[in-house]
C-alpha cells in the first residue's frame, strides 16, 4: 500500500522534505516507517498523526492514507 | 453552539459583529498580535503554518466540548497563517453568549487548548518550501 508522508515546521527541515510517498503494510508502524527513511532522524520531541488524528509510533498504521510528522505547536 | 473557523493567507479582516439572536448579553473579542520580542531577539514579524484538515478537525472538537462546559451562542475564530508582520494580528476570537462568565471561560480555554494540541506553528525564519 502507499502512504502519503507530510512533515511540518522543524519537522520538514529535519527530514528534508514537505511530503512524500512511501510504500509500506498495513502492520508497519510509523516508527519503523521513518526509520527505513530516515534511520538517525531523532523521533522523541515529534508527535504523528494518522489521517489527521493524533496517533502513537508504535500504533500500526492499517489503512491510513497518510502519516503527519508534528513538531510541539505554537499557535496563536 | 455556532462555529466558525478560518484560515487565511491574507491581514485579518474583522467581520461586522452581528447579534444571532435577542439573547445575546456579552460578545467578547480577543487578537493574539506579533511581538517584536517573541523568541528572545527582534524580528520584523512571524511565519505561521498550519496542518489545516487536522486543525480544523480538532479546534471544532475543542470548542464543542468547552460548549458544553461553558454554554455559548457562537464562537469565531480566524487564524492567518504566513508571515504576519509585527503589530499585526495572527489570531482573532469573538464569542457570543447570553452572559459574561460563560463567554469569558470559553475564551480563556480555548486560547489555551490552541496552544496544547491544534497542529499549528510560529517561526521566526521562513519555512523551507514556503
Amino acid at each position: 500500500m502507499e502512504l502519503q508522508l507530510l512533515a511540518f515546521a522543524q519537522a520538514r527541515d529535519l527530514f528534508g522534505f514537505s511530503s512524500c510517498t512511501v510504500s509500506c503494510a498495513p502492520g508497519d508502524s510509523p516508527r519503523a516507517i521513518l526509520q527505513r527513511l530516515a534511520p538517525t532522524a531523532p523521533l522523541a520531541h515529534l508527535r504523528v498523526a494518522l489521517d489527521a488524528e493524533y496517533a502513537t509510533w508504535d500504533t500500526p498504521v492499517g489503512a491510513a492514507r497518510e502519516l503527519a510528522i508534528l513538531p510541539p505547536v505554537s499557535g496563536g | 453552539m455556532q462555529i466558525d473557523l478560518h484560515f487565511t493567507a491574507g491581514r485579518i479582516v474583522v467581520p461586522p459583529a452581528a447579534w444571532p439572536s435577542r439573547e445575546i448579553g456579552a460578545c467578547l473579542e480577543f487578537q493574539g498580535i506579533v511581538r517584536e520580542g517573541e523568541g528572545g531577539a527582534a524580528v520584523a514579524g512571524l511565519f505561521y503554518e498550519a496542518y489545516e484538515p487536522m486543525a480544523r478537525r480538532l479546534l471544532e472538537r475543542h470548542l464543542r466540548e468547552m460548549g458544553a462546559r461553558h454554554p455559548c451562542t457562537a464562537v469565531l475564530f480566524i487564524h492567518r497563517l504566513g508571515f504576519v508582520p509585527v503589530g499585526e494580528a495572527s489570531l482573532f476570537l469573538r464569542v457570543l453568549s447570553a452572559h459574561r462568565g460563560e463567554a469569558l471561560a470559553l475564551l480563556a480555554a480555548a486560547v489555551d487548548r490552541l496552544k496544547q494540541d491544534v497542529p499549528i506553528w510560529k517561526r521566526s525564519t521562513p519555512p523551507a518550501g514556503l
